[in-house]
């Protein structure tokens, strides 16, 4: 199809290939951008998404391919070239300095003509800083500290960054990720005023429903290819994963749920007082059920895990492990009684990056692979070996480091340094965000597989498809409070996004 | 081990052109102190070595030194200023009081959460303080006592001196032991996984104040064990005995390849720095080039000890920079090679790409 157009490609690339050591990043890509359109870019984790958009931001130089911005080919050669070109790049986690004030941040190496030398106009400053900020619907003083502000504050920053550079194509990676729902909706509000400014967007999420809602057009990213673009009229969930898999996602995506009727509560929890909770919870998760917790980010899931593993102390109230009191200080004494954690942030508070696969595996439970305190590598590296099996963890070897792994395969490693030590309770924290679709399809196996094994799993996930796919039951929070335990019976979405947006439901309580 | 063989190959690379310059630098004589001196600073890189890989720094190791050496003399010296008390008492109160600090600044940065530079660099300067109180601001002399042999006397006498005197010996030990609790206790491992990751640490279920606080101590009392070595090769103490002693033992440590961000390190890095250290402190005295002036007089050209400083922080700063340049040379070269494929497909496409239109 060749589209004669008065309105120029913003922005096109095409044949774009790029080369890592032992791995074809991306190969014959193209994509272009018009003018007051929002493209949105999906792909599954490792389909080469943010390599593309680390080339538009000048991090990365293709292989091969050409690029043009505004008609013009443009080799992007850094991050300051990228600014020149008029492409703005808004990061996940953003780049913003909280000790310093909203106008500060918003011309951050964007001072003015005179150097480090220069004093600083801060009226002038503060009236621009004011200017934009409107734009983007923020009514706050230019001088606020960016510390206060919420997250979706911080991104409305981060626009009237890219706006005070005349940004014309912003590049945004998962806005969403960690915003509220109604964050979400003023984002979109302001995006789709920046379209009819005719700036172009690149929307990277996961998230089908807002790419539903928001994009003009969806460009389809699978194992560094191209796939496909579909137009909003003819997009649909079921076509945009198709086109991202490779495959129509079946039910078998989530294993069948067993049949052996839940046993007997495993951990009892009662009053349980979180800090910063306005209340006690009480919930109790049973033998080999999945516990699923649904809730927004910020509504209190993992913090109530963390208390539960004995990261932070309860204010109050009792827990209750296979009948005898459970009071954990510290994770080490809830993983004395086989409760444990696989966090939210793997790579934070999961894995020690520059240590192997072998020695983080067996890191929790060295008691075991030592003897009177020398290390016992042999047995070490037995185990390790036998839940990279198990797990069919991908590495060259468990010397491998971590660092150099998938984050699919991060997670496995850290599921297998708990399977190896016979759980009693698993904490599951988003056991599959970033990951791609085959490795969560195992981890779901695997939780399956658990289950049945007769361990309580609890899991906390933000994704309403795998909380409804793979709970049992589901305990619901909204603002560090328990909204309701909703039975396998009434899972739906409509009644879990109730409950999570803290409206109450006559017939939510279990 | 690259940057354990880079800087082994270097300290190699010296003592050769040490000895072609100067074939007294491997004397018996010149050797044997050399030995000392790498041995006395070995047993402290050993000990901040373990501090460094959690993660963390101690800045009071020289003072510490500095006031082990002053314990002794006040106890144990029969000489003015001294009260003349038994060795055995004067040694174990200092290594104690060693050891003592070594606790009290590791639960000051593990259970109140303080910064490490911070908490013993207040340390630093008030243990200072105290070895200076001791001292009265002047000077006490161990005289003749017989402790001055635990420095100068050793195994093997020959001709006047030990080939194997005893700090190196208490350094072999201390190399053997270090080297085994770091590499192959769960203590060790603790200490790299600290370092490498101290919230992955905490999750995993390991007490991580408490190692943390084990290396402080190790630290101290490693500080204590070099400090009563050097008390009996000086043979007299004042405030100075000591001061910024930290630093070389940092200074070797870096070199041997710890990563002040934590997490690498090991203990046969920290040796080959603290040879490296020595060696060059030595080498600005041996170095020497002999020639003959206009005159046909033989004269002999020497480094000037005043470069000494300059010399040692080139060596330091030439080390940390050559291993960046070749991690920073490595990708650039992939980058290149990158960069090269693109500017060539680039030149050939552009031509049949259609003109550009106007933005």
């Amino acid at each position: 199809m060749t589209e004669v157009s008065s309105n120029p490609d913003l922005l096109s690339m095409s044949a774009i290939t790029k080369r890592f050591p032992g791995v074809i990043a991306l190969q014959d890509v193209s994509l272009s951008l018009k003018a007051g359109e929002v493209l949105s870019l999906m792909g599954e984790n490792g389909a080469g998404k943010s390599t593309l958009m680390k080339i538009l931001g000048g991090a990365h130089l293709p292989d091969e391919g050409q690029i043009a911005v505004g008609g013009k080919p443009a080799t992007i050669t850094g991050v300051s070239e990228a600014k020149r070109l008029g492409i703005a790049l808004i990061h996940q986690e953003l780049m913003l300095a909280p000790n310093l004030d909203i106008a500060a941040n918003i011309f951050l190496g964007n001072e003015g003509p005179g150097g480090l030398i220069q004093k600083l106009n801060r009226g002038q400053m503060n009236a621009k800083a004011a200017a934009l900020m409107s734009r983007v619907g923020l009514n706050l003083p230019p001088t606020t500290p960016v510390s206060l502000l919420t997250t979706g504050q911080m991104q409305m920053v981060e626009i009237a960054k890219a706006l005070s550079v005349n940004a014309r194509i912003i590049i945004m990676d998962e806005p969403t990720s960690s915003l509220t729902s109604g964050e979400s909706e003023q984002l979109f509000k302001i995006i789709r005023q920046l379209r009819d400014e005719q700036i172009g967007i690149i929307y990277i999420s996961h998230r089908m429903e807002e790419v539903l809602e928001l994009s003009d057009r969806i460009t389809v990213l699978r194992d560094g290819r191209y796939v496909g673009d579909l137009l909003r009229a003819e997009a649909t969930q079921d076509k945009i994963v198709a086109m991202m898999v490779g495959r129509e996602l079946s039910n078998q995506y989530f294993p069948p749920k067993h049949t052996k009727p839940p046993g007997e509560p495993v951990l009892v929890v009662d009053g349980l007082l979180v800090p910063g909770a306005p209340e006690g919870a009480t919930f109790s998760a049973l033998r080999g059920e999945i516990l699923g917790f649904a809730g927004l980010v910020g509504s209190g899931r993992t913090e109530m895990m963390e208390t539960i593993f004995g990261v932070t102390r309860a204010l109050g109230g009792t827990m209750t492990l296979e009948g005898k009191p459970y009071a954990p200080k510290t994770p080490r004494a809830a993983i004395d009684r086989g409760v444990y954690l696989a966090p939210e942030d793997r790579k934070k508070h999961g894995l020690v990056l520059p240590m192997s696969v072998a020695q983080n595996t067996s890191l929790p439970n060295m008691a075991k692979y030592s003897k009177w305190s020398i290390l016992d590598r042999p047995s070490e590296r037995k185990v390790a070996e036998a839940e990279v099996l198990r797990l069919r963890t991908k590495t060259p070897s468990i010397l491998q480091k971590v660092v150099n792994l998938s984050g699919g395969n991060q997670q496995k490693v850290v599921l297998g340094k708990w399977l190896a030590m016979n759980p009693r309770v698993l904490i599951l924290d988003e056991p599959t965000r970033g990951i791609d679709v085959g490795a969560k399809a195992e981890i779901y196996r695997h939780m399956a597989a658990l289950a049945d094994e007769g361990i309580a799993i609890l899991m906390v996930s933000s994704d309403m498809e795998e909380v409804i796919g793979m709970s049992d039951r589901v305990v619901v929070m909204h603002e560090r409070r328990i909204k309701g335990v909703l039975p396998r019976e009434s899972l739906t979405q409509q009644r879990i996004a109730t409950l999570m947006t803290g409206r109450t439901e006559g017939t939510a309580a279990a | 081990m690259r940057r354990e063989l880079g800087i082994f190959v270097a300290l190699f690379v010296m003592c050769v052109a040490l000895f072609i310059s100067n074939p007294d630098f491997l004397g018996q004589s010149n050797a044997m102190n050399t030995a000392r001196q790498i041995s006395m600073l070995g047993i402290y890189t050993i000990g901040i070595g373990f501090v460094i890989i959690t993660g963390g720094i101690d800045l009071s190791i020289g003072s510490v030194v500095g006031l082990t050496g002053v314990i002794i003399a006040k106890f144990s010296s029969a000489a003015a200023g001294g009260m003349g008390l038994s060795l055995w008492i004067g040694i174990p109160v200092a290594l104690g009081a060693a050891l003592l600090i070594g606790l009290g600044q590791g639960l000051l940065i593990t259970r109140l959460k303080l910064q490490p530079f911070i908490v013993t660099l207040g340390g630093m300067l008030l243990i200072r303080g105290i070895s200076q109180t001791i001292v009265q601001g002047g000077t006490i002399s161990f005289g003749n006592s017989p402790f001055l042999e635990l420095a100068n006397g050793g195994f093997l006498q020959v001709g006047g001196d030990p080939i194997l005197p005893y700090p190196t010996l208490i350094f072999l030990v201390v190399i053997a032991v270090g080297t085994y609790v770091l590499h192959f206790t769960v203590f060790g491992r603790y200490v790299y996984a600290i370092g490498g990751n101290r919230d992955a640490a905490e999750y995993s279920g390991i007490n991580v104040k408490r190692v943390e606080t084990l290396t402080y101590v190790i630290s101290a009392g490693l500080g204590g064990v070099a400090g009563v070595c050097y008390a009996a090769y000086i043979g007299q103490m004042s405030q100075q005995v000591g001061v910024a002693y930290e630093l070389y033992a940092i200074a070797a440590a870096v070199l041997g390849g710890c990563s002040l961000r934590g997490g690498e390190g090991t203990v046969l890095g920290m040796i080959i720095g603290a040879g490296v250290m020595r060696v060059i402190d030595n080498g600005i005295n041996m170095f020497q080039v002999r020639y003959e002036d206009a005159d046909k007089v033989p004269r002999i050209w020497r480094l000037n000890a005043n470069w000494t400083f300059i010399i040692i922080g080139a060596v330091i700063l030439q080390a940390v920079v050559l291993d960046q340049v070749v991690h920073m040379v490595q990708a650039a070269r992939r980058t290149r090679r990158a960069g090269a494929a693109a500017a060539a497909s680039t030149g050939q496409k552009i031509e049949v790409a259609p003109p550009a239109k106007a933005g």
